[in-house]
């Protein structure tokens, strides 16, 4: 966009070059300096914005914007809407042979000139080989703005960039192309106006920070993946250099935007200044966050629902049940259960819960505590309940005689063994840092011949190859993620409980954790290596599982429950191949599955 | 308690020529119980602030029993005895028609007034919906070992409504 490689023009000038005021109206006011960054060669911030400019040719780029802006606030109005792009340009990313060309059009009969948002298109090319996804938004957001130039051109001479697209929200949620065209059509209308509050803002000679939310978010999604892109270039300083124009664009946001660039531009941080990891908050905290965030939305609510019915009915008929828990944390998804079991059909089992957590730092058991907790609720509904709890610091720590009684696993009067099912929600992620404990974990999963295994698991590809990619996904993942904690919520904002206002920002402190450990771990540090559906799907096939379709029972129940949800119609429950997944809008954001042992006797280990 | 019969058929027999019974409701609290329990939630708290025989006739478990299972669909033919237990246990059915039935029906309700926008599956409260829901609420009443700091219950947040603390 336009403005946006004047600005580079700007933040480019980090040579002492002093861009007068006059320069910076109708943009953000302060103006970089950042050192001395002269290198031979091209100019590595302006480089990164996709422009080729010589560092020695920095002085005349800034002489001949200023020129430009001269001769084009001089034009009246009845020129601009004639400054039709029509020449040819060859290079956009060449900011000093576009210079020249506009001002000796500008100086001679005022013929059509192809504007250099299709830069946009070059950058987007330029990171073809990185993520996938931003690159196919950037060319065909740049043919659409081909096929509407003559507007556009005149709206951009006006100095605004006409940013036909009003993609802050598109591009966070899905990300189709085709919608990103019909959006540009939609707008191009409300180009003509904007023309006419440009001049005006053009003509005054005063700075003018326009603060046009639409176009700083899209800006801000730009620079953020400019700056992740840096990073991952290995180019710090120009990385840094745009997290500042990353904070001073966030703070023009609000909303669940302004709170996601703010998390993510803390975990670049983070990453280029080396800290050292978020310390190991300890768990008490911890587990104070995740039940604020099962308060908050219904994600984790949806998640326990289904793996129930899932559980429920593989243990139909069976009068000794054993449930493993993966990461009982508070124990919430079973108070559920045991009333369901107690109501069913035929009188409860007699129910055995293992529970696995991790050790705390402060010698309490959390782990009897809940467990105590569910055996009051128990009894006093009438289930003949039993708990065993497992402190384990890793998954793969365990082994499948460990989780069976001493003895195997019991048996009722008639013979017939216990029903056991495995339940993860959210644990088995984790593993992927360490190499073989997934395969290990399985392992002993099958090896307890479960009846069913529930997994829960975040569905976005966060465990992607490389840096750019987990970045991109990881983006657009909690962008939905907070504008449903926003949205999905009591509608409008004020008015709002106090206490659900405590919960949200609680909710929205452990989804920042999540982002600073994507972002700005590495390793065996890096444990929320979320993945799709689809490879949890061929990892759990290969494991030796067969998938068990989740019934219409578990759809119903878990769409009354979003229809509770004051925005429930933003929330969607959808069924894939047997699994149900909740997501926003478009966007699916975790899914819950349920497996058995499959016939197969070997598989690959 | 002759005494008191006597009028009512010397009433009865007047009046069944006129074709009028008057039959004062206060007198049979069992009639009352089965007239209040075809209200709706709202109604039957107001019902229960016209005098203290309809405040306790208005706060048998019975009674709200029959307000539940009217305003819920009952997805299977469960174990009447057995859900009444359970319910029992975990508060009780005034308890669970004021925390989770009688929310879950007002957002309902609101949203139904937004548009049809929402599925026909999802709106109406299943009672196992509504009872899940509750025994997560009476889970997160129990109190911790050794008088840790309990946080309040905050699972059925989500059904409050917002309300204007400004």
């Amino acid at each position: 966009m336009k403005r946006e490689h004047e600005d580079a023009g700007r933040m480019g000038g980090d040579d002492p070059m002093a861009m007068g005021p006059e320069i910076a109206k109708g943009k953000m006011v302060p103006v970089m300096r950042t050192g001395d960054e002269m290198e031979c060669g091209v100019d590595e911030l302006l480089a990164a914005l996709g422009y080729k400019v010589r560092a020695s040719d920095m002085a005349d780029v800034a002489q001949k914007l200023a020129q430009l802006e001269v001769a084009m606030s001089s034009d009246d109005a009845s020129h601009l809407p004639q400054l039709a792009a029509d020449t040819v340009h060859y290079d956009p990313s060449d900011l000093y042979a576009w210079l020249d060309s506009m001002l000796s059009e500008l100086n001679a009969p005022p013929c059509a000139q192809l504007l250099p948002p299709t830069a946009t298109a070059s950058r987007g090319n330029g990171h073809s080989s990185t993520a996938a996804k931003p690159s196919a938004a950037a060319p065909p957001r740049a043919s659409a703005l081909h096929d509407f130039k003559p507007v556009v051109s005149a709206a951009s001479v006006g100095r605004v960039v006409c940013d036909t697209e009003q993609q802050s929200e598109k591009i966070l949620s899905p990300r189709d192309p085709k919608r990103m065209r019909t959006c540009s059509s939609s707008s191009s209308s409300s180009s003509a106006k904007e023309v006419a509050s440009s001049l005006k803002s053009a003509t005054e000679a005063l700075p003018v920070v326009v603060v046009d939310t639409q176009e700083t978010g899209v800006r801000l999604v730009h620079a953020l993946l400019a700056s992740a892109e840096a990073v991952q270039q290995e180019n710090l300083k120009a990385a840094d250099a745009l997290l500042k124009q990353i904070s001073m664009l966030a703070a023009s946001q609000s909303g669940p935007m302004r709170k996601v660039a703010g998390y993510f531009a803390e975990a670049l941080a983070r990453r280029i200044y080396r800290h050292s990891p978020l310390p190991q908050a300890d768990r008490v905290a911890l587990d104070l966050l995740h039940s604020h965030f099962y308060e908050s939305a219904p994600y984790l609510k949806f998640a326990h629902f289904t793996a129930n019915q899932a559980i429920l009915e593989a243990f139909t008929s069976f009068r000794q049940v054993h449930v493993i828990d993966f990461g009982l944390k508070q124990g919430m998804q079973w108070p559920a259960l045991l009333q369901a079991l107690a109501l069913r059909p035929g009188g409860p089992p007699s129910f055995r819960l293992t529970g696995i957590g991790p050790p705390q730092p402060d010698n309490s058991d959390a782990l009897q505590e809940v467990g105590w907790k569910l055996s009051m609720l128990a009894e006093s509904i009438g289930i003949d309940f039993h708990f065993r709890g497992f402190v384990a610091s890793s998954l793969a720590d365990l082994e499948p005689q460990m989780l069976l009684e001493p003895e195997g696993k019991r048996r009722d009067r008639d013979g017939v063994e216990e029903a056991v099912a495995v339940n993860s929600v959210m644990e088995l992620h984790q593993l992927l840092a360490r190499p073989g404990a997934m395969e290990k974990v399985l392992g002993t999963v099958r090896a307890l011949r479960p009846r069913i295994v529930t997994v829960v698991e975040e569905e976005a590809n966060h465990n992607g190859r490389t840096f750019l990619e987990r970045f991109t996904e990881a983006l657009h993942y909690y962008s939905s993620m907070f504008d449903s904690l926003e949205n999905g919520g009591d509608s409008g904002a004020d008015g709002e409980l106090e206490e659900q206002q405590r919960h949200r920002a609680m909710a929205d402190a452990y989804l920042g954790r999540q982002i600073c450990n994507v972002v700005a771990s590495e390793g065996t540090d890096r444990t929320e290596r979320h993945e799709t559906l689809g490879r949890w799907r061929g990892r759990m096939a290969q494991a030796g599982f067969e998938p068990v379709h989740l019934g219409s029972n578990a759809f119903k129940q878990a769409s009354m429950l979003l229809a509770l949800y004051a925005g429930g119609d933003g929330f969607r429950v959808e069924e894939a191949e047997g699994c149900l997944t909740l997501g926003w809008h478009t966007r699916p954001l975790i899914a819950t599955s349920a497996w058995r042992v499959g016939p197969a006797a070997d598989f690959a280990l | 308690m002759m005494m008191l019969l006597l009028p009512h058929r010397e009433e009865e027999e007047e009046g069944g020529a006129a074709g009028r019974r008057r039959f004062p409701i206060n007198d049979n609290a069992d009639l009352l119980a089965e007239v209040l329990g075809r209200l709706d939630g709202r109604s039957l708290a107001v019902a229960g602030c016209v005098c203290r025989l309809w405040s306790a006739v208005g706060r048998r478990e019975a009674v709200w029993e029959a307000v539940c299972h009217r305003h819920v669909a009952v997805g299977r033919a469960g174990a009447a005895g057995g859900t009444r237990s359970v319910v029992a246990a975990l508060g009780g059915y005034r308890r669970l028609y004021r925390l989770c039935i009688g929310p879950a029906l007002d957002r309902l309700a609101g949203v139904r007034r937004q548009g049809p926008a929402v599925s026909s599956a999802a709106r109406h409260v299943s009672l196992s919906l509504a009872l899940s829901l509750f025994s997560i609420d009476c889970y997160e009443r129990l109190g911790g070992v050794g008088g840790r700091q309990q946080q309040p219950p905050a699972s059925l947040l989500f059904l409050c409504k917002p309300v204007d603390v400004s």
